[in-house]
């Protein structure tokens, strides 16, 4: 017995070495920064400032307060909300489609995963181009409809009768513009996660569910893809949630100058660079990035929960 | 119930020949076993004859209709695979009232959530649930109805792969090796359990086996599967009795049967100069081979016509098989003895051995059977 237990300490020793450099890794570069992030959001600390004020939760009482934020909530929210279930769900179709396809499969495969390899800072550019009001590609197009049949659709009636959406100058259309891009961008990316979770489906169950009188598609879907993709499933919807918290590429590279029309685009990554960096508001922008992260350690929490409790078999 | 009929079924994978013209004729409520070596096609045949796999040429029939362009829903053919294929996010009672949700609720009957509150839907549930509680019974897994497959043993879930194909009453059963994973004692009750459905449903089944014990026992007729061909099918004693290739004898019995090469010349068979007791056609003659039953051969004293060595005694307590090496032989023979001969089988002892004549198995160099005159069957071609 002694011997046994003397081996265990031993060996709970050398595990402690060898984790101590990712552990002292994780602290120094992951842990250390989030409570100094959290000490500033209480603070009115300036960069380059040798003193700071403590100003208790007034930097938390503004973020709910002003209308600024407000915008920054609701932007935030309708990006996520429409993205994640898009983005996801095109990728599942897409995934399945693929899936279904013999050779051809992988020249879709390339094309669907091309904008997730490419800079999106790059492809906004490409956008703002295509949806430039009067010279612009998507404009253009829709022009022509005008005096054709088409004119039944509300949509190009009124664009006919009087102009067409400004794109990324309305602030009615600019939050749809970065969702769909966001869609565009991401998709390709789940659509290979779901290609891999696809690989690991039994054959022999379709078969199974074939003999069981499983005829049309969709059930077979039911009774075999959709159940044995609920783990890809929780990691893709995490993943897509994460990203989409942390869209900024395209609104920086569209609206360089503060949130897109009538701060309609103002999303939390954002108002984050805007107040801490730009304007060098430390505490406010510590204060959005705790708020940040709360969110995201929210959807990892929901995401383990789920992966224990119910996709595991 | 159906009568099956399997006609010239050939099967390719690429250049792989895996099934090289099977024919077979199964009547309505006939129990017929596959057994064969791994890898002989049994599988394939089962798979082809469900509609889950096409064939290259060749022809299903099920009843008489020809189902080459009905797929395998709608063939009304119930199988378990030898996999299992369980559905791993569901539970065992789930798992087994599939086929019956998907054959007796309609599609909205079906839906998540709403379904059960369709009208008529709660009386299908019910019943639903009283097969599935039935066939749980019989295969005795009903303590286990919640669990999910992936908590259960592998002969768990190879009863509830077989309890979900029994809970319906298909045209057919076609099953794949579905005792494989069973111990001992399970699997002696569930062999008399599914041979008790058979005569009870009158059902057609087509069963695919390593086992012969359960061809031997279970079926009404035998089909000997070797290398993408049925060799023979025939009920089981004539299988056992009279196989028409020397695979068949080889592969049907255990041990072994035993295969002495001969001569033979004018109607007699010489092994190693002696003459044997079985009898030739007259116009045969050079090398050829008789097999011989374990229990065809007894220990003898002066008329006994193989001499060897005992290098191997197995004693059953029912019975003793002694392999014994043969002089002028270099394989050995297996003899099967009574329990009262067990003094004279020790090993290194001198025996002789002798047979009856008829009960020796002629096969020609090709290793087709050679009826010999003492058995001469009535409708036989050889004078
Ligand atoms: N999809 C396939 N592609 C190529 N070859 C295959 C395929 N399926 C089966 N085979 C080959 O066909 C042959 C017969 O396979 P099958 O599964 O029918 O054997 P089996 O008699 O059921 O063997 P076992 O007793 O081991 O289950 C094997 O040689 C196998 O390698
Ligand atoms: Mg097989």
């Amino acid at each position: 017995m002694p011997v046994i237990a003397c081996a265990e300490t031993a060996q709970r020793r050398t595990a402690w070495w060898l984790t101590a450099p990712a552990l002292g890794l994780m602290v120094l570069i992951l842990l250390i920064p989030v409570v100094i992030a959290g000490v500033l959001s209480f603070t009115d600390y300036s960069l380059g400032n040798d003193t700071f004020n403590w100003v208790g939760a007034k930097n938390y009482d503004r973020l709910f307060s002003r209308s600024t934020y407000e915008k920054m909530f609701i932007a935030t929210f309708t990006y996520v909300v429409t993205v994640v279930p898009l983005s996801v769900g095109l990728g599942l179709g897409a995934a399945l489609l693929i899936n279904s396809m013999g050779r051809i499969g992988d020249i879709y495969k390339t094309i669907y995963f091309l904008p997730v390899m490419a800079t999106l800072l790059a492809m906004a550019i490409a956008w703002e181009f295509m949806l430039h009001p009067s010279i612009g590609m998507v404009n253009r197009t829709l022009e022509m409809s005008c005096g054709t049949i088409l004119e039944i659709i509300p949509f190009l009636k009124n664009g006919c009768a009087d102009r067409f959406p400004l794109w990324l100058g309305d602030k009615d259309y600019a939050i749809w513009v970065i969702c769909f891009i966001g869609v565009w961008q991401g998709f390709g990316f789940n659509m290979v996660l779901y290609l891999a979770g696809l690989t690991g489906v039994h054959r022999e169950l379709y078969h199974a569910a074939e003999m069981d009188g499983a005829k049309s598609g969709w059930e077979r879907f039911r009774l075999v893809t959709w159940p044995a993709l609920g783990p890809t499933t929780v990691f893709v919807v995490t993943i897509s949630c994460i990203r989409a918290f942390q869209v900024f590429d395209t609104i920086e590279a569209f609206w360089p100058q503060g949130g897109g029309p009538n701060k309609s685009t103002y999303v939390m990554m954002f108002a984050i660079f805007e107040k801490g960096i730009q304007q060098n508001l430390i505490g406010i922008g510590s204060a959005i990035t705790v708020l940040f992260l709360i969110f995201v350690m929210f959807l990892t929490l929901i995401q383990r929960w789920l992966v224990e409790r119910k996709v595991h078999y | 119930m159906a009568d099956l009929q399997i006609d010239h079924v050939t099967k390719a994978f690429g250049d792989t020949q895996v099934l090289k013209g099977i024919s077979l004729d199964i009547a309505d409520g006939e129990f017929v076993s596959l057994v064969g070596p791994s890898g002989c096609g049994k599988s394939t045949l089962l798979r082809i004859i469900a509609g889950l796999e096409g064939q290259t040429s060749g022809a299903i029939r099920i009843n008489g209709q020809d189902v080459s362009g009905i797929r395998a829903a709608d063939r009304n053919l119930s199988m378990v695979f030898q996999s299992y294929a369980l559905y791993p996010h569901l539970t065992v009672a789930e798992n087994i009232s599939v086929p019956l949700k998907m054959r007796q609720l309609s599609a909205s009957q079906r839906l998540p959530v709403i379904g059960p509150f369709i009208p008529g839907a709660r009386n299908r549930n019910v019943e639903i649930a009283a097969a599935v509680k039935h066939a749980a019974q019989t295969l005795e897994i009903d303590n286990l109805l919640d669990r999910k497959p992936g908590q259960l043993s592998g002969g768990q879930r190879q009863r509830v792969a077989l309890g979900r194909a029994l809970v319906r009453e298909p045209a057919a059963f076609l099953l794949d090796e579905p005792l494989s994973n069973l111990d001992a004692k399970l699997r002696v009750q569930t062999r008399a359990e599914i041979a008790e459905l058979h005569r009870r449903l009158g059902a057609t089944f087509v069963y695919v086996t390593h086992d012969q014990v359960e061809a031997m026992t279970m079926s009404s007729r035998i089909a000997v599967m070797m290398g993408g061909e049925i060799l023979q099918c025939d009920a089981p004693d004539e299988v056992y009795n009279n196989p028409l290739d020397i695979r068949v004898a080889e592969f049907i019995g255990s041990p072994k049967i035993n295969i002495l090469p001969v001569e033979a010349s004018d109607g007699a068979l010489t092994f190693d100069n002696v003459v044997l007791p079985t009898l030739a056609p007259k116009n045969l003659s050079g090398p050829v081979r008789i097999g011989l039953r374990p229990e065809a051969l007894r220990l003898a004293g002066e008329d006994a016509v193989l001499a060897g060595q005992v290098v191997h005694v197995e004693n059953l307590g029912s019975e003793i098989f002694a392999q014994i090496s043969l002089a002028g032989h270099d394989g050995r023979v297996t003899l099967r003895a009574a329990p009262e001969q067990r003094s004279s089988l020790y090993i290194g002892a001198n025996v002789g051995l002798a047979f009856d004549g008829s009960a020796a198995l002629l096969f020609g160099s090709d290793g087709k059977r050679i009826f010999n005159p003492h058995t001469v069957p009535a409708q036989s071609e050889v004078a």
